[in-house]
């Protein structure tokens, strides 16, 4: 016997969990069915060893919009003053601390370069400047470019009126710099290596992309349209999404972990229900998928559901991962070489990748099918902040790893598990020699995992490429940036939509607003 | 005081001839000043070695406009056009893929590799003629302001707008997809055959600073099927006597309209007087007034060098100095006893008469960038070759061949040595490389004329030897060439224009530039 339930969310990661509120609150009362045990998707914090926890996937949530955080009641704060956003280690020894503060980014910089030193605030201020002229674009639905509405003509005179409200040399710089490569662009403001590295991988971070690639420097202006009007939230990962889920079941949805939905059943070119893993069918007006498009349209949906042409571009749809997690549990604090041993150094990130050159040949490394042998990373040690993720005196340690290509060339992931391991170790000793002995315990994430464990189809952390081709009105496909699908009643809602990947909730936002609409026309 | 002369050109190549030509035509008294003593620029066909007329620098046209050809009269005025027949790669392995003008024959070739491609042949070129339809009046057009609120602007931003909407929705997707993808990642769409990947993308990375996995690249795909040879879409040609015979032939038709040419006349300084540009001061010190001068040379010459950065803003002089020219190819011309004799289609056959690309894999081709990128030339690199002398036998003794080869990549910025150390080191590396498809090459070499990136800049006074005047990335197009806000032909300067590759559309035998630019210098004038 069928179950029913008028809205399912396929998927309990944080996209899914705000999508389902909204419709919740909307009185849509929606299920959620996320297949593992529990929800998050790629922002959970999961013991990794007994007593250490940790963010698995990615560390940082946010930036989150503000409308989110207030009709969530998530806990906004503000960058810890004083605080360094940002830690670049030179093999040499130095280290770069970039503070939130642009002054004493300014001041710190001097060490390395009386010019970047000058140029920072002005880059600073002028990414401030752009994000807030894009904020608009990430809270609004993208256009159907084949058939605009009043809404569409609404959004984009929005924003052509910040886009006018820019001074001309800054419209200019929002034009030029979108199809850039972001080593170009650093390479103008920046002459230190090391600064023009530190800015660079805000381009390429989860990309498939190097930074001499073309069109990475639109990574860096989406992450400038977020920090427009967005806030960070408190506590860590698992934490947003524990309690994006409460405000979720507050609102009136009904969440279920450890069910995987294994099938969306069309009837009538219409979506009609779902089916688990256990054979359970549960009938449904409308589906909403929190899963990436190849997984919802190549895996969930059958093939003859959709018209050929479009499962085409689905294919085409370019969702190969390149990132790669290692977690470690440590018994100490790592020394680094570059830090003073204090704590509060290590309160921020640290970045690994001292110049661009360095970056562009890990880069080179995955585009022929195999890990960087010096990857850039990114470190996060959470515990640092939050002293209930290890037990005293201990640490864990989050280490986002590039590139690490979903498909390798020679064997596979599985056989070079412990290979690739060794090799962000080795990478990392350079750094912070004492690290090895520290380690209680490590957990590597490879692509393949992420695809297996976290249902990310080609391991792809953001669901897909964030290249100028994806991103807004062509994310996934032009034609279908509206979250609505060709099959009726089936919606997208996750980081293969608009605005794309990371912790912001912001695609699941967007999506609901259109789902709404929908339901109520047809009520 | 009255002037001499109306304008004054800055430099005879295709573009600043074009521009002569038109300015001419409308009735104003012209002058050209080419500092070399052969006219053309990079389209100049030059006898190096005694009996051998090489194509110096650019060697095979298909983009020059068909309306500069009807309105100059070309062909009355010596220029001939001969067709150019396919594409020959060969392949390590032994095979080859051969495409040639020949639709049914180029099916059947690369059903060859694989059928599923052979069909997806059919759809690429039909949806790639529809993509050139709607790019081509973009070429002719002069480029909006897209921050300007002047109703010109707008007017133009908004028709483009609307003619976008009026395509066909798969259009749309193509042509979002062209404008953003790399070609290898555009084509991997479309094909599943390595080679014919590698060999199709190759187009979109000639003169570029980036790789066939670059984003921004597929879009020059596009100007494969643009090219129009009396009206037949999308084929390549050479020129009877060599690219030079164009550039000749459009001086002829500058001089028969009046215009004054000189040669070994090089310009030393653009005369700037309470910031209007007044004539020119000659390398020797001569000095020429005119009401108008128009640089076809590249904005750093012209600015930096001839202007001079005291009388120009400072926001200006910024752009214009980070505006990319990293060059990246180089050329070597060889004069032959005999034809190649390739390992995998041994003999003198038809292949020898299109082109002949060594672009065997997309990895191949990827590669070959990534060295570059970090200041080495390719050890193995991407070579376009022609052969004109099998076409056009008067460019060789008889029985004697001309050989063309475009080398990519040659990064200007060496890390190691000077180009004047590595010249020689460079040519080997060509000739080993084409001595693996063709061992007999050589031994059938007679002279040989290697020219790097710092020789075309030399000899060309191409900045840092980039054969389209500055890279044509997406941050360097449309609106955007050569720098923003001055991408109507303008310059802060009034009375000076620019009419080079390094304006809107860019680079390559197109004559584009010079033409949109003289309209724009005879609009000025009317007002």
């Amino acid at each position: 016997m069928a179950n029913a339930a008028r809205v399912v969310v396929v998927g309990g990661g944080v996209n899914g969990l705000v999508a389902a509120f909204y419709i919740a609150k909307a009185g849509f009362a929606p299920l959620v069915l996320e297949r593992r045990e529990l929800v998050g998707g790629v922002a959970v914090t999961e013991e990794i060893h007994p007593g250490f926890r940790c963010p698995t996937l990615l560390h940082v949530a946010g930036p989150m919009l503000p409308q989110i955080v207030k009709d969530l009641q998530l806990e906004a704060v503000s960058p810890q003053k004083g605080n360094t956003g940002l830690v670049a280690l030179h093999p040499d020894g130095r280290a770069l601390r970039m503070y939130e503060d642009p002054r004493r980014a300014a001041a710190e910089l001097a060490a390395f370069s009386a010019h970047d030193s000058m140029s920072y605030p002005q880059f600073h201020d002028c990414l401030k400047r752009l994000g807030a002229a894009l904020a608009p674009l990430v809270s609004a639905t993208p256009p159907d470019i084949d058939d605009l509405n009043i809404q569409d003509y609404l959004n984009f005179t929005r924003f052509a009126l910040k886009f006018r409200g820019l001074d001309q040399k800054d419209a200019y710089r929002l034009i030029r710099w979108a199809p850039m490569p972001i080593a170009d662009l650093a390479a103008e403001w920046f002459e230190n290596e090391l600064v023009r590295a530190t800015v660079a991988a805000h381009g390429i971070f989860g990309s498939f992309a190097g930074p001499r690639s073309a069109g990475t420097s639109a990574g860096l202006l989406l992450h400038t349209a977020f920090a427009g009007d967005a806030v960070l939230v408190r506590g860590g990962v698992g934490a947003v999404s524990q309690t994006v889920a409460k405000a979720a079941s507050a609102a009136g949805a009904q969440i279920r972990t450890n069910a995987n939905v294994t099938h969306i059943r069309v009837k009538d070119g219409k979506a009609a229900s779902v089916v688990l893993e256990t054979g359970e069918e549960i009938v449904t007006n409308a589906v909403v998928s929190s899963a990436d498009p190849r997984r919802t349209f190549l895996q969930l949906v059958d093939a003859t559901d959709l018209d050929p042409t479009f499962l085409t571009k689905v294919r085409a749809y370019r969702a190969v991962g390149t990132v790669a997690k290692v977690n470690l549990a440590l018994s100490g604090l790592p020394a680094f070489s570059a830090l003073s041993k204090s704590s509060g150094e290590l309160l921020g990130h640290i970045h690994i990748g001292p110049d661009t050159d360095y970056l562009e040949r890990a880069f080179d490394a995955a585009k022929y099918g195999d890990f960087s042998p010096e990857p850039y990373m990114d470190i996060s040690i959470p515990s640092v902040t939050d002293s209930s993720l290890a037990p005293n005196g201990s640490h864990v340690m989050s280490v986002h790893v590039q590139y690490a290509p979903y498909r390798l060339k020679n064997g596979n992931w599985n056989t070079r598990h412990d290979e690739f391991g060794d090799t962000v170790l080795n990478a990392l000793a350079s750094y912070a020699p004492n690290i090895r002995e520290l380690i209680v315990h490590r957990q590597i994430i490879t692509p393949l995992d992420m695809e297996q464990t976290y249902g990310l189809t080609g391991g792809h952390v953001f669901h897909g490429e964030h290249a100028l081709d994806q991103l807004f009105a062509f994310r996934p496909f032009l034609g279908w940036a509206q979250y609505r699908t060709p099959i009726t009643g089936l919606y997208l809602c996750g980081a293969g939509t608009h605005p794309g990947g990371g912790i912001t909730g912001a695609p699941g936002a967007n999506a609901s607003r259109e789902i709404i609409k929908d339901l109520k026309s047809r009520r | 005081m009255h002037s001499t002369y109306d304008v004054v050109v800055i430099g005879g190549g295709h573009n600043g001839l074009v521009n002569a030509a038109y300015l001419a035509r409308a009735g104003r008294r012209v002058l050209v000043c080419e500092r070399r003593h052969v006219l053309g620029g990079a389209a100049v066909t030059e006898e190096v070695f005694p009996g051998f007329k090489f194509s110096v620098a650019s060697y095979v046209v298909s983009l020059l406009r068909p309306e500069i050809i009807r309105e100059l009269d070309l062909p009355r005025h010596g220029m001939e056009i001969l067709p150019l027949d396919g594409t020959f790669t060969p392949m390590p392995n032994g095979d080859y893929l051969w495409r040639v003008n020949d639709h049914a024959k180029t099916r059947l070739e690369i059903a060859r590799h694989s059928k599923l491609d052979a069909e997806a042949y059919d759809e690429y070129g039909r949806a790639m003629v529809e993509m050139g339809r709607f790019v081509k009046p973009i070429l002719a057009m002069t480029a909006p302001d897209p921050t300007s609120l002047a109703l010109k602007s707008l007017k133009n931003l908004l028709s483009l707008a609307r003619r976008f909407q009026k395509l066909p929705f798969e259009d749309k997707y193509n042509q979002v997809q062209l404008m953003t993808m790399s070609a290898a990642d555009f084509l991997d769409q479309w094909f599943e055959t390595d080679v014919l990947k590698a060999t199709m993308s190759a187009s979109g990375i000639i003169g570029t600073f980036l790789g066939v996995r670059s984003p921004g690249t597929a879009y020059v795909l596009l100007h494969h099927y643009m090219g129009e040879i009396d009206g037949a879409f999308r084929s390549w040609g050479l020129v009877r006597g060599g690219t030079g015979a164009i550039s000749n032939a459009i001086a002829n038709a500058a001089r028969e309209a009046g215009a004054e040419i000189r040669t070994q006349t090089g310009i030393g300084k653009i005369i700037v007087e309470n910031g209007l540009a007044k004539g020119v001061v000659l390398e020797n010190g001569d000095e020429i007034r005119a009401d108008i001068v128009s640089s076809s040379v590249d904005p750093r010459l012209t600015f930096l060098k001839m202007v001079g950065s005291e009388h120009l803003p400072e926001d200006f002089v910024e752009d214009v100095t980070r505006y990319k020219f990293r060059g990246s190819s180089g050329k070597v011309n060889l004069a032959l006893d005999a034809l190649p004799n390739f390992k995998c289609f041994p003999g003198e056959g038809p292949h020898l008469r299109g082109a002949i690309s060594i672009s065997p894999s997309v990895e191949y081709m990827e590669r070959a960038y990534d060295e570059a990128k970090y200041g080495r030339y390719s050890r193995r690199p991407y070579i376009d070759i022609v052969i004109p002398s099998l076409t056009d036998p008067s460019v060789a003794p008889p029985g004697k061949h001309v050989m063309s080869c475009f080398v990519q990549y040659a990064p200007y910025h060496l890390k190691e040595g000077t180009w004047d150390e590595k010249r020689d080191e460079f040519g080997d590396t060509v000739i080993d490389t084409l001595a693996e498809y063709a061992p007999n090459l050589r031994d059938i070499i007679l002279h040989r004329q290697v020219l790097t990136p710092l020789d075309i800049e030399r000899k060309f006074g191409l900045s840092e030897g980039n054969i389209f005047q500055g890279e044509l990335s997406l941050e360097q197009l449309f609106f955007l060439r050569p720098v923003p806000g001055w991408a109507q032909y303008r310059t802060p300067i009034r009375n000076l224009y620019m009419c080079g590759s390094a304006t809107h559309p860019g680079g390559g035998i197109m004559g584009a530039p010079g033409r949109n630019a003289a309209e724009k210098i005879l609009s000025g004038w009317k007002r």
